[in-house]
C-alpha cells in the first residue's frame, strides 16, 4: 500500500553520523538513503554543510528534527522554520520529520523530547500547530511517536489514540518508531500490538528502528547497540500493514564502524522480506 | 612557526533523538521543598512550565517539588515513583548538554579532570541555559565563565577554552577559497604597494597569557601535559577546505595580519612590520619581511586580493 502522500519507498537507510563521514565519502557505499538530524546543519555556514552537500549529491536525504517543539505552548519559531525550509531546499530532502513532543517553554530549549499530556486541550493545540507548519513548509510534516518515561495524570486518551486523531485532523504524515513503541510499552505497561492496531498506516511514510537499554525498572531509548528481537518483530508486524514504507536505523551512542552499522540496518530485510 | 592541523576534531555536535545516559541512574530522586501546586487543574502551559522547571533543576539539588505534588501531574509506574520518572528527563537534560560541552572542550576536560569538568559544566548549564534550536553555539561562554569560576588555574583554563572555541568557530565559519603564492604571481609589480587582502573569513587570532596551543598540541599527540607557566602567545585558528589549522604567530606576523585585516594596503602593512624590526640589520629586515608575507599567504590566511 502506498502512503497517501505518495512519498517514495527509499529502501533501508541509516542515520547520518559524523564519525561515518569519511568512510562514506571515500568509499561511497551502496546505501539506499540517509537521514540527517536537521539541527546539526542549522546555524552553521561551514564544514557541516560542506559534508552534507557532498553526501546529498550522492544519496537521497531525509530531514529529521529535534527542535520543532510542536507541542510547546510557546509560539512557533518562524526563524527556525525558515532555516528548516532552506535546509530542505539545499539538501533536496525528500521529507521533513520531527517528534510528537515539546522541547522547551518560555524561550528555553531543553534539547530533550519532553512528553505531552494526552488531553483534548493538547490535541487541539498540536493540530493547529502542525497545520501551520505544513502550510509554512508547503509539504506534509511527518511526526514521530516518542519514547516516553512519564505519563500525565491529566491524560484522557492513550498515546496511540492521540497520534491517530492528530494525524487525521491535521492531515499529517507519521514516522512510526517501533523501538519507541516497544520502549514506551514497557515503561507504561501496554501491549505494543494495541498501539500498532490504532495506527492509520496509510499515513506512515517511514519506520525507525534502534537499540535501547533495559535498566530493569524502565527502558531508555538510548540508540545504543543492535536492535532487539522484539523490536524487529514489531517492525515485521508494522511493515506487513504498510509494505511500501522505508526503514531507517538510528545508532547514536558507542557508534561502531560504518560497515557494522550498515550491516545492522540491512538485517531489516529478514523481517520485511522482499518488500525491501 | 608551527602550523598544526586539527583534523581529528569534526566539531559537530551529534544531536539525536536518543536519550543520553551520561549520568548514572539514581532512582533515589531527591525530595524538595513544599509543592507550589496543590489545588485545581493546570492548563497545558502551566504543566509545561512546571515540568521544565523540574527538568532543568541542577542535578544534586532537590527537585523543586515533593513526591505528592509530582504525583498530581505524573502518574507513578509499576516500578518507578512519579518523581523518579520525571528524574529520567532531568538526567537526560543535563547529560545531553554536558556531552555537547565535552564535544567542544575535550582538552579542557583533560586539563581539569572529568569530575571537575562535569561540575563546571553543570554550573555552566544553570548559568547559560540554551535558547536556540541548535547546540552549535551553546558553549560560546565557556572561556569567560572559566575566569569567574573557582578553578585551580582559571586564566589557563580560560585560554584553553578560548582556543577550543576558536576551533568550533572555524568549523562553522563560511567556506572560502584561499589564495596561495601562485596567485601573487598574477599581480603586476607596480600594483603591489596598493594591494589589499581580505582575510580568510574563518580566521581568528587569539592572544593568550598561557601557551594553550602547545598544551593542546601535546594532548593531541599523546604527550604528557602539565599546566604551563604563563607565557604570552598568539595563535591563528582558521580553516582551509575541511581542515582546521592552528598557527603560532610571531609578533611580525600578528602585526601584518591584523593590519591587513583592518584594510591597510600591503605597503602600509609591511611598513608596520618593518617598524617592529627596526633594531635589526637592514638585510635581515628585508629577509624577515619577505618571509613573513609569503608565510602568511602560503598558510591560507587570505582569501582575496583586491587591487
Amino acid at each position: 500500500m502506498a502512503n497517501r502522500f505518495q512519498l517514495p519507498n527509499l529502501g533501508i537507510g541509516l542515520g547520518l553520523r559524523t564519525s561515518h563521514y569519511s568512510s562514506i565519502l571515500e568509499r561511497k557505499p551502496a546505501v539506499d538513503w540517509f537521514e540527517i538530524i536537521s539541527e546539526n546543519y542549522l546555524r552553521t555556514e561551514g564544514r557541516p554543510l560542506d559534508f552534507l552537500d557532498r553526501i546529498a549529491d550522492l544519496y537521497p536525504v531525509v530531514m529529521h528534527g529535534v527542535s520543532l517543539s510542536i507541542g510547546s505552548t510557546d509560539p512557533l519559531d518562524r526563524q527556525y522554520l525558515s532555516e528548516l525550509k532552506a535546509l530542505r531546499d539545499r539538501s533536496q530532502a525528500r521529507w521533513v520529520s520531527d517528534h510528537l513532543c515539546w522541547t522547551g517553554v518560555a524561550g528555553k530549549n531543553t534539547h530533550d523530547l519532553l512528553p505531552l499530556p494526552y488531553t483534548e486541550e493538547a490535541l487541539a493545540h498540536v493540530v493547529d500547530r502542525v497545520r501551520a507548519v505544513q502550510d509554512f513548509l508547503g509539504a506534509p510534516l511527518a511526526l514521530e511517536n516518542p519514547s516516553s518515561y512519564a505519563q500525565f495524570a491529566a491524560d484522557t486518551m492513550p498515546e496511540w489514540e492521540f497520534l491517530a486523531r492528530l494525524a487525521e485532523r491535521a492531515d499529517c504524515a507519521l514516522l512510526l518508531d517501533v523501538n519507541n513503541v516497544y520502549v514506551s510499552s514497557k515503561n507504561h505497561g501496554f501491549d505494543p500490538l494495541t498501539y500498532l492496531n490504532a495506527i492509520p498506516f496509510e499515513r506512515v511514510v517511514q519506520f525507525h528502528v534502534a537499540g535501547h537499554t533495559d535498566h530493569g525498572t524502565h527502558i531508555i531509548d538510548s540508540h545504543i547497540g543492535p536492535v532487539s528481537d522484539p523490536v524487529w518483530q514489531l517492525l515485521a508486524v508494522a511493515h506487513r500493514r504498510s509494505p511500501g514504507v522505508p526503514v531507517l536505523l538510528e545508532w547514536d551512542a558507542e557508534i561502531p564502524s560504518f560497515e557494522e552499522t550498515h550491516r545492522e540496518a540491512l538485517r531489516a530485510r529478514e523481517f520485511i522480506g522482499a518488500a525491501a | 612557526m608551527n602550523r598544526e592541523a586539527t583534523s581529528d576534531a569534526l566539531g559537530l555536535h551529534e544531536r539525536a533523538s536518543a536519550t543520553p545516559e551520561r549520568a548514572r541512574p539514581s532512582l533515589q530522586a531527591a525530595l524538595g521543598s513544599a509543592p507550589a501546586w496543590t489545588e485545581g487543574k493546570l492548563g497545558l502551559r502551566a504543566q509545561q512550565s512546571w515540568f521544565s522547571d523540574i527538568v532543568s533543576t541542577p542535578q544534586g539539588e532537590p527537585a523543586p517539588v515533593d513526591e505528592q505534588s509530582a504525583a498530581r501531574l505524573v502518574t507513578p509506574s509499576a516500578t518507578l515513583s512519579s518523581l523518579e520518572r520525571i528524574d529520567i528527563y532531568r538526567r537526560g537534560y543535563h547529560a545531553r548538554l554536558i556531552e555537547c560541552l565535552l564535544d567542544d572542550y575535550p582538552v579542557l576536560e583533560h586539563a581539569l579532570g572529568t569530575e571537575a569538568f562535569e561540575a563546571l559544566s553543570r554550573r555552566y548549564i544553570a548559568r547559560y541555559p540554551s535558547h536556540a534550536p541548535s547546540l552549535n553555539y551553546f558553549g560560546r561562554h565557556m572561556a569567560d565563565f572559566c575566569r569567574t569560576e573557582p578553578l585551580p588555574e582559571p586564566g589557563f583554563a580560560a585560554d584553553l577554552a578560548a582556543l577550543e572555541w576558536a576551533i568550533v568557530l572555524a568549523i562553522h565559519a563560511p567556506t572560502a577559497r584561499t589564495i596561495g603564492l601562485e596567485d601573487l604571481g598574477q599581480v603586476p609589480t607596480a600594483r603591489w604597494p596598493g594591494a589589499r587582502f581580505r582575510v580568510n573569513p574563518s580566521l581568528r587570532i587569539l592572544h593568550s597569557a598561557y601557551p594553550a596551543n602547545a598544551y593542546l598540541q601535546a594532548y593531541r599527540q599523546g604527550r604528557p601535559t602539565r599546566v604551563p607557566a604563563a607565557q604570552p602567545t598568539s595563535v591563528a585558528v582558521y580553516r582551509t577546505g575541511l581542515s582546521i589549522w592552528r598557527l603560532e604567530l610571531e609578533p611580525t606576523l600578528v602585526t601584518l595580519i591584523e593590519s591587513l585585516a583592518k584594510g591597510a594596503t600591503l605597503e602600509a602593512g609591511l611598513a608596520e612590520v618593518q617598524a617592529l624590526l627596526q633594531h635589526e640589520p637592514e638585510h635581515e629586515i628585508a629577509r624577515k619581511v619577505t618571509h613573513c608575507f609569503q608565510h602568511s599567504v602560503s598558510s591560507g590566511l587570505f582569501s582575496e586580493i583586491s587591487l
